[in-house]
């Protein structure tokens, strides 16, 4: 028995061992990552047995090598084995999870800046928009006191581009066409926030319709209330067919089959020689 | 694990036929919305016998396989101009060409000289003008750096036709073993030469900075192993010989070394070898597979594949400073990064849902944007200047080539006439 142990511990020495003998006989190279691991104290803790490792589940994957003594010591060494795999593999996915961690963390920080940054300028904004206002106004009356500045936010027919919203709407986009659809939400809601009455206004709102019914999980609701604001608002833009079209679908998926009927035939007899009218019609003979 | 398979093994094959060639043909399946027009004249010919090479024709194929120009067909030409006195700008306005490009090919006894000029229609002014000389075996790379000037003076961005290509084509042999052929074409598939032939695995063909030499892994010895190839002399060193995996070479930007997988000591790992001396310096170590090593542009940093995190990512090792960090975070799978010269932009395979992409990821922004629409995308290769990737994909049950522009609104694919074709590898700019 005492032999036994002996040789046990003598394998498993070697095992332990070994591959640092090896290496320190047979090594023709420079280790870069060893000397990095020496000089700041942190090393891999698979390091000393990378040579003998196997990496997981995969072909170059050598056989655990066949200890001569039979018995006991193989099963154990086996074990032994198998054990490091596994423990090899449980560190490869919580190193994983530790930098996917890390990669979360480091982005909630940027964008709590960002929404920091951006509520400064927005309320330094509205002070300093508040006392131009004012100001305005009081010179108005000054003047000629039948001009009356007209107030922010009018119909949709006088729309310009404002600056920098093209870009911002450019980048909104590049994001749908991306299929970061989540992304391209959160985007097109804050492009409505800070151009609601820009010259892309309306195509925002159908966007984030459209953005409604394919992120996960959808959100019908939204969907309806994205395209109604977008027919309302702005009843000559010529997305406007396309948007009661998807009305009606949204309506047939939440279920209320009459109200689709209702936006659908509105289409066809609205719109009729548009391409709206053309799916509605596909869309009718489909599900009617 | 489709990564390894792809680094460590001869891949499972498809039907083709026996065929001495791959000849690659192009198809263009989506430009920009407003393509330029331009109106390729033919250049006249100012020699004796048949015009060796139908330069304009190769200048008028570049600028449409690049989707930012729809050339004039030559039967609306209402005249075909070779110099500036025969321009008359009502012709060209008349069938809507923005620009115009014309010129003349003479030959002094194998020297071809080729000179154009640029004009743009609606200003009605001469914009460029250039010479291109070169031997009449060359010819047709003279079209391409005729296209490259004429593509950098109109978007301001340097072309990339003047290029070369290697790919490996495979044909499959009934019964039989398959051939292998690394080959080598012009930057629209024309000119196939085969610099290897070979009844065993080729792959991993990677070009040398200078463009001057290729380096690949060919089991023709029944293991892998780095060859180094001079495509002048045909000259080639093999440059590896360890047990287990040797792939993935990768020349430095600096081209005094190579990095590669070994896995001599293990687990494959990254090694460097300087080519002068044959010393190996080991990269990295680590008992997760890290594989498929590229170089960032200054030199000073590598990245490469490695699945420590569990699953197949892309980590950036810097040489300076001995860190490794990882680079991406989107999707289950990234893999085989290829790195744009201006070290901004990543392409590499990405794995959305079930399928292989080609994605690119700006380092800078952050983002990453998925390329391509078609499935069991694989081996990305950027152009030297960043515009275009290649890659390989399967089109039907055979492997082609194709291609895609890096904001994604340009593709056009490079089938082969027979076989599979797998692996490509844009070279770098060429030094005449």
């Amino acid at each position: 028995m005492a032999y036994v142990s002996k040789t046990f511990a003598a394998y498993g020495l070697v095992i332990l061992t070994g591959p640092l003998c090896l290496k320190a006989a047979a090594q023709d190279y420079v280790d870069l990552e060893a000397e990095q691991a020496n000089q700041s104290a942190r090393s891999y803790p698979a390091t000393s047995y990378g040579a003998n490792s196997a990496p997981a589940g995969t072909a170059v994957t050598p056989p655990p090598r066949s200890i001569a003594p039979a018995g006991g010591q193989n099963q154990n060494l086996g074990q032994l084995f198998l054990q490091i795999q596994q423990l090899q593999q449980d560190v490869m996915r919580l190193n994983g999870l530790v930098e996917e961690q890390g990669y979360e963390l480091r982005k909630l920080k940027e964008q709590s800046l960002e929404r920091y940054v951006d509520l400064d300028n927005r309320l330094s904004a509205a002070a300093g928009g508040a006392t131009v206002v004012a100001g305005s106004q009081g010179a108005a009356e000054e003047v000629s006191p039948v001009v009356t500045p007209p107030p922010a936010g009018n119909s949709a027919g006088q729309a310009v581009e404002q600056p920098g919203e093209g870009e911002a709407y450019r980048a909104a986009y590049a994001l749908v066409r991306g299929q970061q659809f989540d992304d391209a939400v959160e985007a097109f809601r804050q492009f409505l926030r800070d151009y609601p009455d820009g010259k892309y206004a309306p195509n925002a709102h159908y966007w984030l319709g459209e953005l409604y019914l394919v992120i996960d999980p959808q959100d019908l609701e939204s969907s309806r209330q994205a395209f109604t604001l977008l027919v309302t608002t702005y009843p000559d833009n010529p997305k406007v067919p396309d948007a009661l079209y998807k009305l009606g679908k949204v309506h047939f998926l939440k279920g209320n089959r009459e109200r689709a009927r209702e936006y659908l035939d509105g289409v066809i007899q609205g719109y009729a020689d548009t391409s709206a009218a053309r799916l509605a019609r596909d869309f009718i003979a489909e599900n009617y | 694990m489709k990564w390894l398979a792809v680094a460590v093994l001869p891949i499972t094959l498809i039907l083709g036929a026996v065929g001495a060639r791959a000849d690659l043909t192009i198809e263009i399946t989506q430009g920009v919305d407003n393509p330029t027009s331009i109106a390729v004249v033919p250049f006249a010919w100012q020699g004796p016998g048949p015009v060796p090479e139908d330069v304009a024709f190769v200048v008028d194929g570049d600028l449409a396989r690049s989707g930012q120009f729809a050339p004039v067909g030559r039967a609306d030409m209402l005249g075909m101009p070779s110099n500036e006195k025969e321009v008359f700008y009502r012709d060209w306005r008349a069938i809507g060409a923005e620009y115009l490009l014309i010129g003349r090919i003479s030959a002094s006894g194998q020297e071809l000289r080729v000179d154009y000029e640029l004009f743009d229609v609606l200003r009605q002014t001469r914009v460029h003008t250039g010479v291109e000389t070169g031997p009449v075996s060359e010819a047709r790379m003279h079209g391409h750096r005729v296209a490259d000037a004429v593509y950098e003076k109109l978007t301001g961005i340097p072309g990339a036709f003047a290029t070369r290509l290697l790919y490996v084509s495979v044909t499959r042999v009934p019964g039989g073993k398959d051939y292998y052929r690394l080959t080598l074409a012009d930057s629209d598939g024309a000119r196939p030469i085969v610099l290897l032939e070979s009844r065993e695995p080729v792959l991993a063909p990677a070009w040398s900075p200078d463009g001057k030499e290729i380096a690949y892994v060919s089991f023709e010895t029944d293991r892998p192993a780095i060859y180094r190839q001079h495509l002048a002399t045909g000259q080639r060193e093999q440059l590896t010989n360890f047990p287990g995996l040797n792939g993935s070479p990768a020349w430095s930007p600096d081209g005094n070394s190579m990095a590669m997988v070994l896995s001599k000591d293990g687990s494959p790992d990254i090694y460097l070898m300087n080519l002068a001396t044959k010393n190996l310096t080991r990269v990295t170590r680590h008992y997760a597979i890290d594989t498929e090593p590229t170089w960032m542009p200054d030199g000073n940093s590598l990245m490469f594949t490695s699945d420590r995190g569990g699953r197949p990512q892309i980590y950036r090792y810097d040489l300076k400073t001995g860190a490794t960090e990882r680079v991406t975070f989107e999707g289950a799978y990234n893999a085989r990064a290829r790195i744009a010269q201006d070290g901004r932009n990543v392409v590499m395979v990405h794995r959305q849902s079930s399928d292989f992409h080609i994605a690119i990821l700006d380092l800078v922004t952050n983002r990453l944007h998925v390329l391509t629409s078609t499935q069991l995308d694989e081996s990305p290769s950027i152009a030297p200047n960043g515009s275009m990737v290649l890659y390989a994909t399967k089109s039907g049950d055979r492997g082609i080539l194709a291609a895609v522009s890096v904001d994604g609104g340009v593709k056009f694919r490079l089938p082969s006439r027979e076989g599979d074709v797998r692996e490509p590898a844009w070279s770098p700019y060429m030094n005449r």
